[in-house]
């Protein structure tokens, strides 16, 4: 990266971290940035699988929900510490993902897709029949007073925009660095063509396994702050509609970058969430509407998404020179 | 028994409209190879053209079904044309999914808009008619609707087999080289198959109306029902698509009937992957 680059990356940080002190009497933008930043990181898990191995999934929001029920149900009825049941959530989210899709990787492009809305489905109906996950009332975490870092439980939103940014760059790290690993490089070859992989030597199985649990375990910390944050889940957080709101940030980004979904879920969630807020009591649906064209627009006209645009310009102005 | 036959009344009867929805889905990705995801959300909007002939002009739902079939068409040949076909070339499967996806949001999104969430019924006056057959008692539209549904889908399979358009819509499916290296205008056919595809969803929500609730959501349950049908039936094949889709109607009614109906989602998808996962091992197998 060059200085300039380097200089303004870090300017755009200082100012993230520095923001809620500007804007604390405004809980309601605070809360746009948080929900912005918990979209970019579950676009990123989705990124992994879906954009660098080419595996679409469909069924994202439901490894949220997994790792979601999992920690508030060890919160709430074993009595555990958040800090434990974070830990024990992104095993379980691991463990089941692992084991169900090293069954289902076999299918490939479009039965792989379905496969994945299938699991989500199944899974929330579980969900909505057991009674010990509250089946669709949903299970709230229980009150506690003030800030509380041992029981993960702010009575300041400025402390949630922290663990969210923190999040997000976390997240942001680990596929920057996965990107340019040994690992990151077996993936976008099985993207490009499984078959070749498998005769160079890289089993696209174990790799795919690889990424989902990776995907998911990302997923399930998300959805540990999801449920941390809101203090309260219901089955409804594994709707398909769930899981295709947070795809679109990655393509409309740019899904064959680590960056795009950075991009895209921070610039359409904010939109998107001032949509809501301005015309929602008029026209419930508007910032969907906004969503969905220009998603439609930016295949149509820019298919390799925003940063694939901008990278294409700018690789073709220093042609030029 | 009786309450046995009942439900195996009922699993045909929505079995038939799984059965459509799952040729439209079928010529559709045989065709291009892509899953239309926005299937569901085109049923939807099929029963809402219905419902606004109905309220506006006064037509029954049965006679506006033309209408809609023609609407729809030209709606299908239009986004095929104008976004589909570009996209095919960028060979992204990724952007084809999310287009319709797209597609899907923005048609479930427009139509809370203009109709608000609120959910809507079509009456008329034979509505609340009821048959017996022995035992078995069914409402007037459901059969009307069933047997409408039985010829459109004789109708569709002769159209296939025979009709040169037919033809060379089968031969785009088999190798779309090969079809367009003998003269048949690919892009043509496609706009054909997904006005098809529309039209018959279009038409699966118009003979829905008048025993469904239209709301905004109501296709979903039947587009990813109608992606099992193709996945089961098998590709290309419009008896097969016709049987899945009754064998799905069946088993999700006999399952609500002898575990429970709360359950009846969860064994129809578990059963799909379970299906799908041994059917590409048998597939592995053979090679």
């Amino acid at each position: 990266m060059r200085t300039p680059q380097k200089i303004a990356l870090l300017i755009l940080v200082a100012v993230m971290l520095a923001l809620p002190q500007f804007i604390a009497d405004m809980p309601y933008i605070v809360n746009v940035l948080i929900l912005a930043f918990y979209m970019t990181t579950m676009s990123m898990a989705w990124n992994l699988l879906g954009g660098m191995t080419g595996q679409n999934s469909i069924g994202h929001a439901c490894f949220m929900g997994i790792g979601a029920y999992t920690s508030v149900l060890c919160v709430v009825k074993f009595g555990m510490n958040p800090w434990v049941s974070l830990v024990v959530a992104v095993v379980v989210t691991a463990l089941i993902t692992g084991l169900v899709f090293s069954q289902c990787f076999i299918l490939r492009g479009p039965y792989f897709t379905l496969v994945t809305i299938a699991f989500a489905e199944a899974v929330r109906q579980v969900i909505l029949n057991w009674d010990f996950a509250g089946k669709a009332i949903g299970v709230g975490l229980p009150y506690v007073r003030g800030n509380n870092w041992l029981l993960f439980s702010f009575r300041d939103k400025a402390i949630y925009y922290y663990v969210a940014f923190a999040m997000m760059v976390g997240v942001y790290l680990l596929m920057k660095r996965i990107d340019n690993s040994k690992l990151g490089f077996a993936l976008k070859t099985i993207r490009e063509d499984e078959d070749v992989a498998a005769a160079i030597g890289i089993r696209p199985l174990k790799y795919k396994v690889i990424a989902v649990v990776i995907s998911a375990s990302v997923s399930a910390v998300a959805g540990f702050f999801y449920a941390g944050y809101y203090r309260y889940i219901d089955p409804n957080i594994m709707l398909q509609s769930a899981s295709v709101e947070l795809v679109l940030p990655a393509i409309i980004g740019g899904s064959a970058f680590v960056e795009g979904p950075l991009v895209g879920g921070i610039l359409m969630v904010s939109l998107s969430e001032y949509l809501r807020n301005t015309f929602g009591g008029i026209l419930p649906g508007i910032n969907l509407i906004l969503y969905a064209v220009v998603l439609i627009v930016v295949i149509r006209f820019r298919p390799t998404g925003i940063l694939g645009w901008l990278h294409g310009r700018r690789t073709r102005k220093e042609g030029k020179a | 028994m009786d309450t046995f036959l009942q439900a195996c009344a009922n699993g045909l009867m929505i079995g038939g409209f799984y059965s459509l929805m799952g040729m439209g889905q079928n010529i559709i990705f045989g065709v291009m190879k892509i899953i239309n995801f926005c299937h569901g959300e085109m049923l939807m909007v099929g029963m809402y053209l219905t419902y606004a002939f109905h309220v506006y002009f006064g037509i029954d739902p049965y006679l506006a079904m033309p209408l809609v079939a023609l609407v729809m068409f030209a709606m299908g040949a239009l986004f095929q044309h104008t976004l589909i076909t570009p996209s095919l070339g960028t060979h992204s499967f990724t952007n084809l999914l999310f287009l319709t996806v797209g597609m899907g949001v923005l048609l479930t999104n427009l139509a809370q808009v203009i109709f608000s969430s609120d959910y809507r019924t079509i009456t008329t006056d034979y509505s609340s008619k009821i048959l017996a057959f022995g035992p078995v008692t069914v409402a007037l539209p459901k059969v009307v609707s069933f047997c409408v549904l039985i010829i459109i889908s004789i109708a569709l399979f002769f159209f296939l087999k025979y009709t040169p358009i037919g033809k060379q819509i089968r031969a785009v499916s088999q190798n779309p080289l090969g079809a367009q290296v003998v003269g048949i205008d690919a892009k043509r056919i496609y706009r054909i198959t997904y006005g098809l595809g529309a039209a018959l969803a279009g038409l699966s929500g118009a003979l829905l109306t008048l025993f469904y609730v239209i709301n905004p959501t109501a296709g979903s349950n039947f587009g990813f029902r109608a992606l099992i049908v193709v996945v089961v039936g098998g590709l290309g094949s419009i008896p097969g698509a016709f049987f899945a889709g009754i064998f799905l109607g069946l088993l999700e009614t006999l399952v609500s009937l002898f575990i429970g109906p709360s359950l009846r989602t969860l064994v129809v998808f578990a059963t799909f992957i379970v299906i799908l996962v041994i059917r590409q091992n048998i597939l592995l197998r053979r090679r």
